[in-house]
Order: C-alpha cells, then sequence, then structure tokens
C-alpha cells in the first residue's frame, strides 16, 4: 500500500490540490489482560490503511480508507479534493503551510530484545506472578479484592509522503504496563490506585521496570494510607509535590495550554481553547526556577519520534523557559498562522487520523537540590507522591489534583500517611509558588487524548520533586 | 472482497482450524465529518473502511482480534496466529459458550436514511445555518462538529447466527464563544436528515454564550442545581457505563453489591432501549447474536440489573441482557424517563441554586465508592428567585455518583436525544430531560 501512498499524492495534484500528503501505516498491537486472576479475552489488533490530507483553495480535506483497491482511493481522493473546494466559501483567511525542508529520511527505535521473541507464556506468567502477590495480603499488607491487569505491547510503521517531495519512514516498536487495583480496609473503605508505564522499546523495558517490585511497594504505601491516613492540615502551608504529579501537572497546564491549535481556537468545540494568547509569549507565568520542555527526541521515550507526522525534523522545546512562557507547540498550520517555523508537534495516532498539534515527552527541568533539602526548612506541609482524580478546565487555568500516596511533612521531615488532600490551584498560582527543585528527574507513562474523532497518543510526563510555598489545600 | 464474503470466509477458516466456536463481525462504513472553528470550516473528512473483528474459543479459553487490514490473506494470517494464542492461553473459570441460534430479529424503524447517507457536501449548508444561528444569539464565534455517515453490520456466528444491520446516523454539536470565558453549546443528532436540527444547536449555543457574559466567581459550597441536557447526558452515561458487569467485577462501579437496592430518588428511572426508534445506538442484535431488548437498568430508584453478555451472565448467575460487547457489556441507548414540569418550571422553581449545561473532563478518585469532579461549562449561571441571574465562573463539580442520584428532586418533561463527544462509559446516545437534584456540591482554587 506503499504505492498507494505515492498514487494518492499525484491523483491529488492531478485534481486541483495544492498541497497534498499521504501516510501509510502498518500498526499493530497485542493484548495480555488478567483481571482478578481471570485471562480477560486475550488478542491483537492490526490496522494498515492510507490517510491522505489535501489542500485546495485554502481550504483542508482529509480522507482514509484502508481497502488497497486504486478505484476506491480515486473516488476519495476525488471526493477529499471537492468537500474541501466547497468548504472554501466559508473560510475567510485561506490555510497555508510554513515553508519546511522535504526530509528523506528512514528512522526506528531499537528494542533490544524484541516482544515477538519473548514466548506468550512468559508474559502471562509475569501477570499470575503479579496476581499471587496482590492476592497475599502478608506481602500487600492489605486486601485487594480488584485487580486489573495489562501488558500491551505494539509497534506502528510509517511512510509519509508529500507532493513538496518529502519521504520518511519509520518503525517504532512500544511496551506498556498498567495495573489497576483497589484495596480495601473495613471499616476505611476503598482506595484505589493506577500505574501506567511505557516506553519505545522492547521487553527490557519490562524485565527493567521490575513491576512485581513497583506494585509491591505502592500496594504497601496504599495500604498505610488507607488504614492510617489523617486528614490533610488546614491552612496555608508548603507542598511537595513528586514527579509523578509535576509531570500530569506540567502536561495539562504547560503542554495542552501551548498547543497553538488550541490557543487560536481550532480545538475550541471539544478540548478548548487556552488561558494563553498569542501576546502573551515572553511574559513571567513562573519563578525563575522553572523550565519546562516538551521533548520527543528522547531514546527510547513513549512519546519518541524523530520526525513528526507531517515530515518536519523533531527537536526539544522550550514552552516556559526561567519562568518565562518562551514557545508554543506548532504544527505547519499553526506556524503558517503565526509566521514562523513549525517545531514538529504534529501527530496522527493513526492512518485514520489528520496530524494535529501534540505533546510527546512534556517534562520540567530538574534543580539541583537533594529530595530531603526540599523539606528541611518546611515548618508544616504535604508531600504528594501520587496523584489519583484530576481535572484541568477547557482554558487550562483551573485545576485539581488530589493525592494519593501522600504525607505530613513537620519540622523538614515526613510523617504518617494523608489521605486525600485536595490541590485545587491555578496555573499561575502553580508556576509562581515553586521556588525549589530536586534533581531526581523521573518519567511516567500517559495516552494523551484530543481531537474528533479522539487520538490517543502515547506521552511521557515528567519531572522531578517540587517544592511549593504558601498554599491552602482545597475541597469542600 | 466485500464484508459478508469476508465474514464467512474467516468463520470457516477459524472452524477449520479447530476452533470450538467462533463469531465474526464485519462492520463496512464510510463516514464524513465537517469541523469548524472561529466561524470557517477546519477540515472536511472522509473515512472509507471495512474492519473485522473475530472471536475466537476452544477448551474454555478465549482469544480475539480486531482487522482493519482485510487483505484475505492477511485475515487468514491473524486467525492461524489467534489459534497459536489460544494453544498458550489459560482456561476461563467462567467460560460460557456462545448464544445458540439462530433467532429472529425485529426491525427497527427509523434507523436507516438515505438522504442523510448521500448528505455529501450539502454538509457544508447545514454547518454554515448553524453557525449563523449561533452569531446571531449572541455568539462571537462559533466552532464545532458535523459528523455523519453510513455502516453495515454483518455479525456471524458457529451457533447459527446470521444478522445484518445497517444505519445512518449523523451528530452536530454547536459551541459558541462570547468572549474568551463565555460559552455556550448546543447539540442535534438523529439517524435521519430530518432528526437534525442546525438552527436550534447554533441558537443554544449562541444564547448561552450571550447570558454567558461577564461572569463572577461564586463562594464554594453545596447548591441545588439544574443540569442541561448535556450535563445530564454526561452522567447517566457514567451511570448506565457503571452497570456494565465488566466493570462492577473489576471494581470500577459504584452499584458493585447494589443490585435490588434504593441507589437514586424514588423519581429516577433509566431503561437501556436498543429497539427505540431511530436510536442512535438502536440495533437489534448484540455483539453475540441475541435478540436486543427494551429493559429497565433503575426503576423508581431500585437499581433492576447489570448489562450482561454470555460470559458476565455465567459469572453472576443469570442471563444475558444481550449487551455484549465480547469483553465489556454496554449500553445501547440511555433513556431517562421524563417528568411533569417544562423545562422553564425546573428552574423556576429553584429560589437559589445553579443552572450547570454542560460537564466534562469527569474524573474519579474512587470509582467503587464514585467519588468524582468534572469540569462544568458552556452555560454556567447563578439561579435567583427562580430565574438565571448571572454567569458564574470558576467553580468546579465535586460529588459522588450516588449521592446526586439519590438527590434528584424532578426532571423537565422533555426529554431529548443527545450525543456527546465526552460520553466515554460507552453510551452512543443518552435521551434525557433537564435534572433538578439538590445540595451538589462545588469547590474553586484556592491560589
Amino acid at each position: 500500500m506503499r504505492d498507494l501512498a505515492e498514487l494518492a499524492v499525484e491523483l491529488a495534484l492531478r485534481m486541483g490540490a495544492d498541497y497534498a500528503e499521504a501516510r501509510f501505516h502498518d500498526d499493530k498491537a497485542n493484548f495480555y489482560v488478567l483481571r482478578n486472576g481471570i485471562p480477560e479475552m486475550a488478542g491483537f489488533e492490526r490496522s494498515r490503511g492510507v490517510g491522505i490530507r489535501v489542500l485546495v483553495e485554502g481550504s483542508m480535506g482529509f480522507t482514509s480508507l484502508n481497502r488497497p483497491d486504486k478505484s476506491l482511493l480515486e473516488l476519495r481522493v476525488r471526493e477529499a479534493v471537492s468537500m474541501a473546494r466547497a468548504s472554501a466559501r466559508t473560510r475567510k483567511k485561506p490555510i497555508s503551510f510554513s515553508e519546511e525542508k522535504a526530509e528523506e529520511a528512514s528512522w526506528e527505535a531499537r528494542a533490544k530484545e524484541p516482544y515477538e521473541d519473548v514466548p506468550v507464556e512468559e508474559k502471562m506468567e509475569l501477570l499470575m506472578d503479579l496476581e499471587k502477590m496482590l492476592t497475599d495480603r502478608g506481602e500487600v499488607g492489605v486486601q485487594v479484592p480488584f485487580r486489573l491487569l495489562q501488558l500491551i505491547e505494539s509497534t506502528t510503521e510509517r511512510y509519509f509522503v508529500n507532493s513538496e517531495g518529502a519521504k520518511i519512514s519509520c518503525r517504532v516498536p512500544r511496551m506498556e504496563f498498567v495495573a489497576l487495583t483497589t484495596a480495601f480496609e473495613p471499616g476505611k473503605g476503598t482506595e484505589q490506585d493506577m500505574v501506567q508505564e511505557g516506553a519505545s522499546r522492547g521487553w527490557e523495558f519490562v524485565r527493567e521496570l521490575e513491576p512485581l517490585e513497583l506494585i509491591r511497594e505502592r500496594i504497601r504505601a496504599l495500604a498505610r494510607v488507607l488504614k492510617e491516613g489523617a486528614s490533610p492540615p488546614k491552612g496555608t502551608i508548603d507542598i511537595v509535590l513528586g514527579s509523578e504529579v509535576v509531570g500530569l501537572m506540567v502536561h495539562e497546564s504547560c503542554g495542552h495550554p501551548y498547543e497553538a491549535d488550541r490557543i487560536m481556537g481550532r480545538e475550541a468545540a471539544q478540548a478548548g481553547e487556552s488561558f494563553v494568547s498569542v501576546d502573551m509569549l515572553g511574559q513571567r507565568i513562573g519563578t525563575e526556577v522553572v523550565t519546562v520542555v516538551d521533548d520527543p527526541t528522547l531514546e527510547g521515550s513513549y512519546g519518541y519520534y524523530l520526525y513528526d507526522d507531517e515530515g518536519v525534523k523533531a527537536r526539544r522545546r522550550y514552552l516556559i523557559k526561567d519562568g518565562i512562557i518562551n514557545e508554543f507547540l506548532h504544527n505547519r498550520e499553526t506556524a503558517a498562522a503565526l509566521g514562523v517555523s513549525s517545531n514538529a508537534a504534529a501527530r496522527a495516532s493513526g492512518f485514520d487520523r489528520e496530524p494535529i498539534v501534540r505533546m510527546a515527552n512534556t517534562f520540567m527541568l530538574p534543580g539541583d537540590h537533594e529530595f530531603e533539602e526540599l523539606l528541611e526548612d518546611i515548618k508544616l506541609g504535604v508531600f504528594i507522591k501520587t496523584f489519583g482524580e484530576w481535572n484541568i478546565d477547557d482554558r487550562r487555568f483551573n485545576m485539581r489534583f488530589i493525592g494519593r500516596e501522600a504525607y505530613l511533612i513537620e519540622k523538614g521531615e515526613i510523617k504518617g500517611p494523608v489521605r486525600r488532600p485536595v490541590l485545587e490551584i491555578t496555573t499561575p498560582g502553580f508556576y509562581g509558588s515553586i521556588d525549589a527543585l530536586d534533581k531526581n528527574l523521573a518519567f511516567s507513562a500517559a495516552t494523551c487524548g484530543k481531537g474528533d474523532p479522539v487520538q490517543g497518543v502515547p506521552v511521557w510526563l515528567g519531572g522531578p520533586n517540587v517544592r511549593m510555598r504558601n498554599v491552602r489545600l482545597g475541597g469542600l | 472482497m466485500e464484508a459478508r464474503e469476508l465474514a464467512e470466509m474467516a468463520l470457516r477458516e477459524a472452524l477449520g482450524l479447530g476452533a470450538d466456536e467462533v463469531a465474526v463481525e464485519a462492520v463496512m462504513r464510510t463516514s464524513r465529518q465537517v469541523r469548524f472553528a472561529n466561524n470557517e470550516i477546519t477540515v472536511v473528512k472522509t473515512w472509507d473502511s471495512l474492519e473485522l473483528g473475530v472471536y475466537l474459543a476452544k477448551g474454555r479459553k478465549v482469544v480475539g482480534t480486531f482487522l482493519s487490514n482485510v487483505d484475505p490473506e492477511a485475515v487468514r494470517s491473524a486467525i492461524r496466529d489467534l489459534m497459536s494464542l489460544l494453544a498458550v492461553m489459560r482456561e476461563r473459570p467462567d467460560y460460557a459458550p456462545l448464544p445458540e441460534g439462530p433467532f429472529a430479529y425485529r426491525a427497527i424503524p427509523g434507523l436507516y436514511d438515505r438522504g442523510l447517507a448521500e448528505l455529501g457536501e450539502k454538509a457544508v449548508d447545514l454547518v454554515e445555518s448553524a453557525i449563523n444561528k449561533a452569531l446571531e444569539a449572541g455568539g462571537r464565534r462559533a466552532a464545532g462538529t458535523l459528523a455523519f455517515g453510513e455502516e453495515e453490520i454483518t455479525l456471524l456466528t458457529s451457533r447459527g447466527v446470521e444478522a445484518e444491520h445497517r444505519r445512518t446516523r449523523a451528530e452536530l454539536v454547536v459551541r459558541a464563544l462570547a468572549d474568551g470565558e463565555s460559552a455556550g453549546v448546543g447539540t442535534t443528532c438523529g439517524t435521519r436528515l430530518k432528526d437534525l436540527d442546525p438552527e436550534l444547536a447554533g441558537e443554544e449555543a449562541g444564547r448561552f454564550a450571550r447570558l454567558s457574559l461577564n461572569p463572577e466567581p461564586l463562594e464554594p459550597g453545596r447548591y441545588d442545581v439544574v443540569f442541561g441536557r448535556p450535563a445530564a447526558a454526561v452522567f447517566f452515561d457514567i451511570v448506565a457505563g457503571m452497570t456494565s458487569a465488566f466493570y462492577v467485577d473489576s471494581g470500577l462501579s459504584c452499584f458493585m453489591g447494589k443490585l435490588g437496592q434504593k441507589v437514586a430518588s424514588d423519581i429516577v428511572s433509566i431503561h437501556d432501549d436498543a429497539t427505540l426508534e431511530a436510536g442512535l445506538g438502536s440495533r437489534p442484535f448484540d455483539d453475540e447474536g441475541l435478540p436486543t431488548a427494551r429493559k429497565a437498568i433503575i426503576e423508581r430508584g431500585v437499581l433492576k440489573t447489570y448489562l450482561h453478555n454470555s460470559i458476565t451472565a455465567k459469572r453472576h448467575n443469570t442471563t444475558s441482557t444481550a449487551n455484549a460487547g465480547w469483553v465489556v457489556p454496554r449500553p445501547w441507548n440511555v433513556v431517562v424517563e421524563a417528568g411533569d414540569r417544562a423545562d422553564e418550571e425546573l428552574v423556576g422553581g429553584v429560589e437559589h441554586g445553579l443552572f450547570v449545561n454542560n460537564i466534562t473532563y469527569v474524573r474519579f478518585q474512587d470509582y467503587a465508592k464514585g467519588d468524582f469532579s468534572a469540569v462544568i461549562r458552556d452555560g454556567v449561571f447563578l439561579i435567583e428567585g427562580g430565574e438565571l441571574k448571572k454567569g458564574v465562573k470558576g467553580l468546579r463539580l465535586s460529588d459522588n455518583v450516588l449521592n446526586i442520584l439519590s438527590s434528584v428532586r424532578a426532571l423537565s418533561k422533555e426529554a431529548r436525544q443527545v450525543f456527546h463527544w465526552w460520553m466515554e462509559w460507552g453510551s452512543p446516545a443518552v435521551v434525557t430531560p433537564l435534572v433538578l437534584a439538590e445540595k451538589v456540591g462545588f469547590t474553586v482554587p484556592t491560589k
């Protein structure tokens, strides 16, 4: 079907498109699921097809098909061109793309131990070992009545071609591990935990992750919160946030509102817009210790890529630099609208989705403190290590995160667990309260959703442990 | 190879390789979408697909695949791989066979409309009329999506099921903005062109946006709240989704252990109705081939059933409710029983409270308890003396599913079918009136 991608571009130009691109995908994913010890339907998905995008008279058309049929391809390309042309009358300003080098490249993420070479039995055995541990109260310190454990392995192979001469091939294998658990203690109720880890690597990622150790520690901590967790303190306190919380917060409150398509209103109907406007570039949003980047080029990362789905070469983007709003995330459409170059943030989750502005691996750069130094002068505070419930409004200004594993800090020391501290804060309130970062950069994986129809793309979220001064916990 | 031929080939191959049980579902779909923002069309999309789902069981083991690579050789290869996977999988103690067919299916009226299937470029006209109405009603910018298309589902099983179903559908969402913080939303959907009312959706969006201008902060606390239809649809999608036995058995439902118990106030009755005329989620058979039916999920506040496929039903010592999903049973059309008051009367009966038109970004701290919070938007107002007094900003809905269900005090008499992009618990559509609930929790940021 690679030939069909090239043919699609030719056909579109012949039919009057000013620009055309086509992506051929051959994607595979295998799923292994154990729910309360029962193997749910294991299986796989195999997805293959071509997605085509055209610009016609300043309007955009997209079409996709999964059958390798030339006459069907011609029909659908013709329709994409004619529908784009029909909608041109609604546009006051034509869509154009930023000038970019037409790249020819081939790249891949390498797996040291390809998952295809690891027997299925070994994967199911890992899940069964986890199940055995989770049902042993002596091991984890609490009843865990519900266990949903998943291993997902996938490979995407893509071929991109456009009417400017770009030709890019890639192959990315990924591994993902997800555990959703419910702990129960009579008289105390339930607490739930979710772990999601992933990387653009092979089975070696799962081995190095040591899922048994990871989950054992998480559930033991959850058990303590459930059994001993005290109410969080009232009044103004200092808060230390763990890497996992910081990662999600920067993804939600820096990554998303810096997506130029949101800023310019293209996603207004569903995901929403942004509290950030174009004229805020160069303005201070946080303290000087805050630098947030988005970097697709981290080798092995879950959001790894070297060229985006518009064929633009990827690089690190500094979204907030030393507390100043520095750069937005762009695809070629938003870059042209603002008179800049694309910084390669165009991603499509599959052949049947248009590339839109997305994050890759978003994280706060670490500082130079030791973790203990963050705590040492805190008289009264809370350390929120992991999160449960979270959300943020559609302008990415008003957010809420509830701690899962959290502890009281008294006189510079971590004390007993605290149950469900609510951090409900504005975005400038968050970045403006940070005064110190430790040196321990860590990442977790997520599937970020955006667009209509929704597109889930793999991302990493990360950061160090950070200290916030003078914050009041929220909730009713 | 067309859908039926492909499905028959897959069934034959799997049985030939020794599977005990096979179900094959082929879906042929053509769908289109016109997206718009800032009063102009941003992209027009067309999807053309033929996809195949295959379920195989042998010796109490179950595997499956979803294929959009439908090259016949690729399908044969996938089935061989499924059989290899079966060989190394473990047995399911809760295994249940597929239902023994064949079955007779009742035709459901109003599910296919040629006019909608062939709408083509006329979709641009519908979008323009929605945008114009949104601007006339007070919006300054309109954004949204018109999605429409047709699909044909073919289901074959080794237990004698041969079922086919064809349908069309369309959904239009319009979000109008009067400024950055003041927005409104309107929706319209259906299976026939005549069900769509783009002007109504545009007018609602524009009106809510205009009324939301200059919103003011409000104290956190508990308020009586009237939920608009988009908000109610998102909430009842959660309620119906959480009755799926898969979620109940995974610790992801606050209805666990509550069958036959009071879970909502007396005036709350919710049905799952796959036979609803012109329902977006209507279909004559489920993914195992069982004929679908209308059933009460909650009746006068009492939880009547979970939603089952054959395997979850066996686990619960009951029979399937014809809501398969091979893995996760799901609702078809969620129908909330309407009340007896006009929309205006519902708002008019609130002395001091809130109107919340839309909720999104629902996230749970504890699914088993039902504790959650959600972003409120697209028309949030303070109600004083029975009237929408002013727009409100900064609040977040923070409460519990069971609390809200139990605090429902009134429902309006006009139930409308709502499609909502946030309905992530699996309901294709929710038919709902406005809902008045008492003492619902709202929080605000502290810094």
